[in-house]
């Protein structure tokens, strides 16, 4: 990639439910801890890159450019996005053309102020059409899990053993957050409470399979590679950025059993890096659901398809920090997973990014990861709708 | 909540029907209408077919269970949902499973619904407010092995015509739920049913029956007192559904109207399609008359609540024509009264009645004057006609009608349905009709005689053609399959108010 770009700086909110906050003192919150950080001023930015997915359906705010201009006293050039990973590219589109060099990439969300119709709202994240037909948030993932059973002729003990694989992601997932302060949920649980929440509800997947309803807010700062060292001595640099867009009706796909977009993006990404794929040692994926973690490996290439679920089941019987795949160790979603993290959608991306810069700054603390040589990759894989759009980033220190 | 009307328009313009597009160029489909291929490009353009999926049989191809549905779709409590192939694959399109209760203790193995066929079914979408449009679909699916089949709507053109106009084809139409209570059995719609759906089915399958390209309908006639609208016809909904008429652009060529004579509504209108057709410069070789209800009842503890035990819900659909007519109409007579035996209010959600006032002033003299008028103009006697049919609000007024009359059992019995889906109001009579009509051999004179409270009675003599039994073979719903199905389901009586309800 030419004239990279640099993440100098992030910072983030807990996540989870902020009822006492109005949605801009969240980003408010995660801009003053990049920004301090970074040891910069407001002055130094030069545009703004936002995202928020529905903030105006849910809080009944347009414009969120307008309130982020009052709130920095701010008159630069902003503009919004629906997704961090959307607003993050745009941000280093501009970097890599020359047109600004440093740059303020934020996300937000404000889900659980509208308890009373999230899932509704949700709804936006797929075709009208299936929302006619009475689909949820929840429905196609299960529709994909099914889909994937039939393609792959998963049976009997093996039917049972991909469940609880499953199940295991979700376990896994929580394990990670007990580690992160800013985690929705710091809790461990067990596969007995996953496989029991989806008795419950006699379905494919339950409560704990699913990624939470969240309030959040993430940031980073994002200059080019000249500038970066003046203001940290570890700057991480963006190696590869791609995105891809797929139909909006899961149904008219030509295959239900994987995201396309997610393929092709990492293709992509990675032909841009110049590193391949085994360099990288740690994945932020999207887990809106288990079954978007088991698929995202394969559509990233870390596994074969129709067979993720066997790595994870054999890495998490006891499970020491990472899953093996092919015999090499992948760190996945160390931060908890959009399961335990939480998942506020314009800014979940921002916390996938937030991740992976900690950890090749080995700066994670307690979550930092133990890698075998040096931590030098990690790659980050960002969902818009059910698998509509999706970007990847690859991320290195050098 | 506020209906957004042309939102709404577009929405049911294709989901009622399920219109999509093929691309004639490599066979491409599409749900929606699309106006070039993806395949294909440009020179796809002009090249792609209108196909619907309407009469299509579908494939469940994954589904999944819910049981926390968004706001709109709550009142269906729970249902199952997934994805529905048609042509092979080739189209696929999300559906809901309708009529189909999940119980609260029952285990759910979703591959016991995969990979079964399904029929596409007209419902209501999901719940809106009171004063919103009624929001419709046909992304509802019902399996193809249960109570309702999938049926082929295969266009024939007629081989005969006739000198009197009669009825070409016809299909009853009641929902798979009952309720039994005191020896009678009555059918209870499903949720997402109203008077608006069960016209729609009731005059797909009379299509079905008929074999009649449906262009060729030149008008509708839906006859209902439970038109879930007080301003805005149901008719017009089947003519567009059903692509009743000429189809031109978005629009039908044809006439559609409602009308309404409490359960009278559609039989009154039976003499006006005979004569429709029959008069040369109408330009109309076909008429179709519906009559459906979901039948309404205050509770049983309210005034008016004594409906309760005997309102059923259905449609019953005729063509009239005279091609391939199956019943010849021989004559008609009809009498009305002002007699306000049986009575709604505007805004009113149920009926009143006249207690006892509904018998002998009402029911039995308006029925007994058109029956005898009819005889003694057509020099008819009793023993002349092979079937009586009349108005069943209960099952005592038509036997004891029909006994004044001095009719015997083998007359009047093959017609009495209300112990089977209780009182159909607009549907009643002509669902007793379509009873006798699957059954009847040919050359036998049928008397239907209808009632409508307020008041008033049509009779009609019918003489049943060579051609009904070629005819019976294409209608597997007959009204027997209905009344014997294996598959029905019988509710309580707190589930059968909910469901009447709506959504």
């Amino acid at each position: 990639m030419q004239n990279r770009p640099a993440i100098i700086a992030v910072g983030r909110t807990k996540f989870g439910e902020h009822y006492e906050k109005e949605p801009e003192k969240l980003i408010e919150e995660a801009w003053l801890k990049a920004s301090e950080e970074a040891n910069m001023e407001r002055k130094n930015l030069e545009a703004c890159y936002l995202s928020d997915y529905f903030l105006p359906i849910t809080n009944k705010l347009g414009l969120e450019e307008g309130f982020l201009s009052e709130l920095t006293e701010l008159h630069v050039p902003m503009e919004v996005t629906r997704s961090f990973s959307s607003a993050l590219l745009n941000a280093c589109n501009a970097i890599q053309a020359g047109r600004y060099n440093v740059v303020l990439v934020g996300g937000i969300e404000k889900m659980t102020d509208r308890w009373d119709k999230i899932r509704d709202d949700l709804m936006l994240l797929e075709d009208p059409w299936s929302y006619y037909a009475g689909c949820t948030p929840e429905a196609n993932h299960e529709l994909m899990l099914r889909a994937y059973i039939k393609r792959y002729g998963i049976t009997c003990e093996n039917l049972k053993k991909l469940n609880l694989a499953l199940a295991q992601i979700s376990v896994k997932n929580h394990l990670h957050a007990t580690k992160n302060e800013y985690a929705q949920y710091q809790r461990k649980i067990t596969t007995e409470h996953v496989l029991r929440a989806r008795k419950d509800a006699r379905k494919p997947l339950g409560l704990y399979d699913f990624a939470p309803i969240s309030d959040g807010a993430t940031a980073l700062i994002l200059t080019n590679e000249e500038l970066a060292e003046k203001f940290t001595d570890k700057p991480v640099y963006i190696l590869g950025a791609s995105s891809a867009t797929d139909y909006l009706t899961f149904s008219a796909r030509e295959d239900m059993t994987h995201f396309l977009v997610s393929e092709t993006a990492m293709k992509d990404a990675l032909k841009t890096s110049g590193i391949s794929l085994w360099d990288i040692k740690i994945a932020e994926v999207y887990d809106q659901s288990t079954v978007m973690e088991m698929i995202s490996l394969e559509d990233l290439g870390f596994c074969e398809r129709g067979k993720a679920w066997t790595y994870i089941h054999d890495s998490c019987k006891d499970y020491k920090g990472y899953y093996k795949m092919n015999g090499r160790k992948l760190f996945v979603n160390m931060n908890g997973g959009l399961k335990a993290d939480g998942n506020p959608l314009g800014a979940t991306g921002g916390a996938e990014v937030f991740e992976v810069f900690k950890q090749l700054r080995g700066e994670a603390g307690e979550r930092q990861v133990k890698s075998d040589g040096k931590l030098k990759y990690g790659c980050v894989l960002e969902l818009e709708g059910f698998g509509t759009k999706g970007y990847v980033y690859i991320f290195g220190r050098d | 909540m506020m209906s957004s009307e042309p939102i709404e328009r577009r929405v049911s313009y294709l989901g009622d029907r399920l219109r999509g597009r093929r691309c004639q160029i490599c066979g491409k489909e599409y749900f929606g209408t699309k106006d070039y291929c993806g395949n294909c490009g440009r020179k796809s353009f002009g090249k792609m077919v209108d196909i619907d999926l309407f009469y299509d049989k579908g494939k469940l191809e994954v589904c999944t269970f819910i049981d926390k549905p968004t706001n709109r779709f709550t009142k269906l409590g729970n249902y199952i949902y997934g994805i529905v192939s048609f042509h092979n694959g080739k189209i696929r399109v999300p559906g809901r499973v309708t009529d189909h209760i999940v119980k609260d203790d029952e285990e759910i193995d979703l591959s016991d619904f995969e990979g079964r066929n399904v029929v596409p079914r007209f419902r209501r979408r999901y719940s809106v407010g009171r004063s919103d449009v009624i929001p419709t679909i046909s992304l509802a699916f019902t399996f193809a092995d249960e109570y309702y089949p999938h049926q082929e709507y295969a266009i024939m053109k007629p081989n005969r015509e006739y000198d009197a106009p009669g009825i070409v084809g016809y299909g009853v139409y009641t929902s798979k739920f009952r309720i039994r209570e005191r020896n009678i059995e009555r059918s209870v719609p499903f949720i997402d049913e109203d008077a608006i759906t069960a016209s729609v089915e009731a005059g797909k399958l009379a299509l079905i029956h008929s074999r009649v390209h449906s262009s060729l309908v030149g008008k509708v006639y839906v006859g209902s007192e439970s038109n879930p609208y007080a301003v805005k016809p149901i008719a017009s909904k089947v003519a567009q559904v059903l692509k009743l008429g000429e189809e031109d652009g978005d629009m039908q060529g044809v006439d559609a109207i409602d009308t309404e004579f409490a359960c009278k509504a559609a039989t009154s209108m039976f003499k006006d399609a005979a004569s429709l057709v029959s008069y040369p410069k109408s330009n109309i070789q076909y008429v179709m008359v519906i009559g459906a209800d979901n039948s309404q009842a205050a509770p049983r503890d309210c005034p008016g609540g004594e409906l309760d035990l005997f309102v059923g819900y259905g449609g019953c659909a005729y063509v009239f024509g005279k091609h391939d007519v199956i019943a010849e109409i021989e004559g008609w007579y009809s009498c009305t009264s002002d007699t306000p035996d049986f009575w709604r209010r505007d805004g009113e959600p149920y009926p009143m009645h006249g207690g006892r006032f509904t018998g002998d002033p009402a029911y039995f003299k308006h029925v007994r004057k058109a029956s005898k008028k009819l005889m003694e103009r057509l020099n008819l006697q009793v023993e002349d006609i092979n079937y009586f049919v009349s108005h069943q609000p209960n099952v005592r007024f038509p036997v004891r009608v029909a006994k004044e009359l001095g009719f015997k059992e083998e007359q009047y019995l093959p017609s009495l349905q209300v112990a089977k889906f209780g009182n159909t109001y607009s549907g009643s009579s002509p669902v007793g009709l379509a009873a006798v009509l699957d059954m009847a051999k040919p050359d036998e004179r049928i008397l239907i005689v209808s009632y409508g409270s307020g008041a008033g009675s049509d009779a009609y003599s019918l003489i049943t053609t060579r051609q009904i039994l070629d005819k019976r073979e294409r209608q597997k719903l007959t009204v027997k399959y209905q009344a014997d199905n294996p598959f029905l389901e019988y509710v309580d009586y707190t589930t059968y108010r909910r469901l009447k309800l709506g959504m």
